[in-house]
């Protein structure tokens, strides 16, 4: 079932793979699964690893399971309001709903409410219409005792018993897709097509006032579309506001932080001996380094004075989520035998003085290395030569786009120095993984 | 069974419906859920109430930096077993010397491993059955932390060290796992693979009220609106770091211990701003701000 889902996924850059469908596969045998909602929300918790993926999921649900493609940018509204899908609804429920009464984004809302419903939803309605039936006291009792022994075991046939047709042609679709479904379900890749998700509405319940719409996916997923923080920022643009935590979270990446008890095996020896040959394990605490970071940025020239502010943000945030060093430098261009400790750049720092820090700091220079090409002396190619000798972990990001790269001379002759990245999320995410990988094979 | 039902909260927590749904679905898919959030939205709470709620066993691990699976699972107590074994040689030179009075091992035998594994809250959790483990703050542990819960969380399986014990727990049995995390570490892959995600999204307005109201029953809603309205106008104006359900409860109950006509007047003074605001840069950002737009005298009060 649903072979071409991980594929389709795919290209909403989600990760499905085939224990998702397996995972999915158990959820309906325990019948998690029952409406498109419950679909919805079980897929979601299987595929949604980090809130921002919440933007690309319910884009790739309602372009899987409903035909419903949402343009960038869109509001989940006009593109329903677009869709076949809602065409079809609609026409099916010509008699039910009231059209002048409603606006079209009435329409719309009541159709997600209906895609949103899961049966949790649907229980609720149950067992509010029981109740209510309940009270109401001219309710024939036997019909209640016959069924007894079934209400326990499905619910939802029970709440067919109390609503209205439309409910019951919702088993009838669902019980159909069940089979479907285990008999290798071969028609299309679609599970529940365009028409599954017609036939249940809040139907009677509706009209006893108890009607519970989506309360919960459909909000969020009607809150996601547009919404930024649940929207993945373009991942290859140049840092700037929106796209800094993503960013943040690739710097995230070169925290390994860790510690270790081990046993002491020296320690151990001398104080066993002392102890006139009681051995007793001492154990001591073995600490990774910590993060610490040397940032180089050009802030001369009017090249780089768009991104001085996002990187500065960016590793700032950073040094107050995790309290590490962090220390700033300043340089104009390329680096001489000196940089600077203030943005004025008035206060010099001889390279030698950064030259005698702890190699294990992690090294980012942060500029377009765009100059003419006697700017880049061989004095300064030296300092970079030093530079990437002394500390292992140096990484160039360069917020110039790519295209100009190969145009740019000093940017080739850097580039073979250190490795330059793009100063992109993705392009910090490629440096750190790298850095991780070289802290291996130092070791 | 009692476990796999589907619960919404009680009457001092308030559940949001999509929570609770993915709660329901990690125990009955018998996964451990995770979830991440902003800090303060409530996370820990879940399986704390659930447990209350439900009257079921409780087992937490708050994870820190120095978080090893040993601690969580078992751990061997070499020391004791070094003192018993040296005990007994001892014990048997007094007798060869005619000593009666022995020393005592409390019942321990060192032919018997088990005697000295220190069993942590995760055995604990799966040898109770329908139990709760919380494994509080993830994204504080070492890297290799969930790396090595993997094999535990999906074969449902612990193996006790130095004596080899294994225990297990049935898919039925399985006590519910939830896991939280503010991200302040990206978790691997494959452990996320491993567990239910849910990400609770901040509260908006009416809903903070609700939680609110749960835990400042008194409170007038004069204040509750005052309050709410400066909360939101805080988080609005992008702090470093956005003050949170925790801080804004903290707050009220700050504010409470005055009448409601003081109450406010404090509030718009944003008198107890440090219960809201935890660094000096976003201090003096709200300053600032706030001395822009609604024309407000600076904050002499709370800076004393």
């Amino acid at each position: 079932m649903f072979t071409t889902l991980p594929e389709r996924f795919k290209q909403f850059h989600l990760h499905v793979d085939v224990r998702t469908l397996l995972l999915l596969q158990k959820s309906i045998d325990r019948s998690l699964v029952r409406t498109i909602g419950d679909l919805y929300n079980v897929l979601r918790t299987f595929v949604v690893k980090s809130p921002e993926l919440m933007g690309p999921y319910t884009r790739a649900f309602y372009d899987y399971f409903l035909s419903i493609d949402i343009r960038p940018g869109e509001a989940l509204h006009d593109a329903v309001l677009r869709s076949e899908t809602f065409q079809q609804w609609k026409e099916q429920h010509q008699g039910r709903l009231n059209e002048e009464d409603l606006t079209r984004e009435d329409m719309a809302s009541l159709f997600l409410d209906e895609v949103h419903m899961t049966h949790y939803d649907i229980q609720k309605i149950i067992d509010g219409r029981a109740l209510w039936e309940k009270d109401r006291g001219d309710m024939a009792d036997d019909d209640n005792d016959a069924e007894a022994g079934d209400q326990e075991k499905r619910p939802l046939d029970r709440m067919a018993d109390y609503s209205d047709l439309s409910l019951e042609e919702l088993m009838q679709r669902m019980k159909e897709v069940l089979e479907q479904q285990n008999s290798k379900h071969s028609g299309g890749s679609h599970w529940v097509g365009t028409g599954g998700i017609s036939p249940y509405g809040h139907g009677g319940a509706a009209k006893d006032g108890l009607r519970v719409g989506g309360s919960g996916g459909g909000k969020m997923a009607r809150k996601v579309m547009g919404d930024t923080n649940f929207f993945p920022v373009d991942l290859d643009a140049i840092l700037n506001d929106n796209n800094i935590d993503a960013a943040l979270a690739s710097l995230k990446g070169i925290m390994e932080e860790s510690a270790q008890e081990k046993l002491d095996v020296k320690q151990t020896i001398d104080k066993g001996l002392e102890r006139g040959g009681l051995f007793l394990p001492e154990i001591k605490n073995e600490t990774d380094e910590k993060l610490q970071v040397l940032l180089f940025i050009d802030n001369g020239g009017y090249s780089m004075h768009p991104y001085i502010k996002a990187v500065q943000t960016l590793f700032r945030k950073m040094k107050t989520r995790f309290a590490h060093d962090l220390e700033t430098y300043y340089f104009h261009n390329t680096i001489y035998g000196q940089v600077f400790s203030d943005p004025q750049r008035r206060k010099r720092v001889p390279i030698e003085r950064i030259l005698s820090k702890n190699p294990h700091y992690h090294v980012f220079f942060v500029g377009d290395a765009a100059m003419a090409p006697y700017e880049l002396s061989n004095q300064s190619l030296n300092t970079y030569v030093e530079m990437t000798r002394h500390f292992k972990k140096c990484a160039w990001l360069n917020p110039e786009p790519l295209k100009f790269w190969d145009h740019t001379l000093t940017i080739q002759i850097i580039k073979e120095i250190i490795p330059m990245e793009s100063l992109t999320p993705a392009g910090i995410e490629r440096a750190v993984l790298r850095m991780n990988k070289q802290r291996k094979t130092d070791y | 069974m009692a476990t796999k039902n589907y619960w919404e909260g009680s009457e001092r927590y308030l559940c949001d419906p999509e929570l609770a749904q993915a709660f329901h679905i990690s125990r009955t898919l018998g996964m451990p859920l995770l979830i991440e959030g902003e800090p303060g939205t409530g996370k820990t709470e879940l399986p704390l109430q659930y447990a209350a709620d439900q009257q079921l066993d409780l087992f937490v691990y708050p994870a820190g930096s120095k978080s090893n699976v040993e601690q969580f699972v078992a751990k061997f107590d070499h020391v004791k077993y070094l003192r018993d074994s040296q005990i007994e040689i001892l014990n048997a030179q007094r007798e060869e010397k005619g000593l009666n009075a022995q020393l005592s091992t409390a019942g321990r035998r060192t032919e018997s491993l088990s005697d000295y594994v220190l069993k942590g809250p995760a055995t604990q959790a799966f040898s109770a059955p329908h139990s709760v483990l919380l494994i509080d703050e993830i994204d504080k542990a070492p890297r290799e932390f969930p790396n090595d819960l993997l094999y535990a969380l999906s074969h449902r399986k612990l193996v006790m060290p130095e004596s080899g014990e294994v225990v297990e727990v049935s898919e039925n049995n399985m006590p519910a796992i939830v896991i939280t995390s503010n991200r302040e570490q990206e978790l691997p892959t494959a452990f996320k693979g491993r567990c239910i995600y849910h990400y609770i999204q901040f509260p908006e307005a009416d809903k903070m009220r609700d939680i609110i109201q749960k835990h400042h029953p008194k409170v007038s809603n004069q204040i509750v609106d005052t309050a709410l309205d400066i909360f939101y106008q805080l988080r609005k104006i992008g702090l470093e770091r956005s003050p949170t359900t925790r801080e804004l409860l903290n707050w009220l109950k700050y504010i409470k211990t005055f009448s409601t006509k003081e109450a406010v007047t404090k509030l718009n003074a944003l008198d107890g701003l440090g219960t809201l605001i935890k660094t000096q840069a976003d201090f003096e950002k709200v300053q600032r701000q706030l001395s822009l737009s609604g024309g407000q005298p600076p904050m002499g009060s709370s800076m004393n």
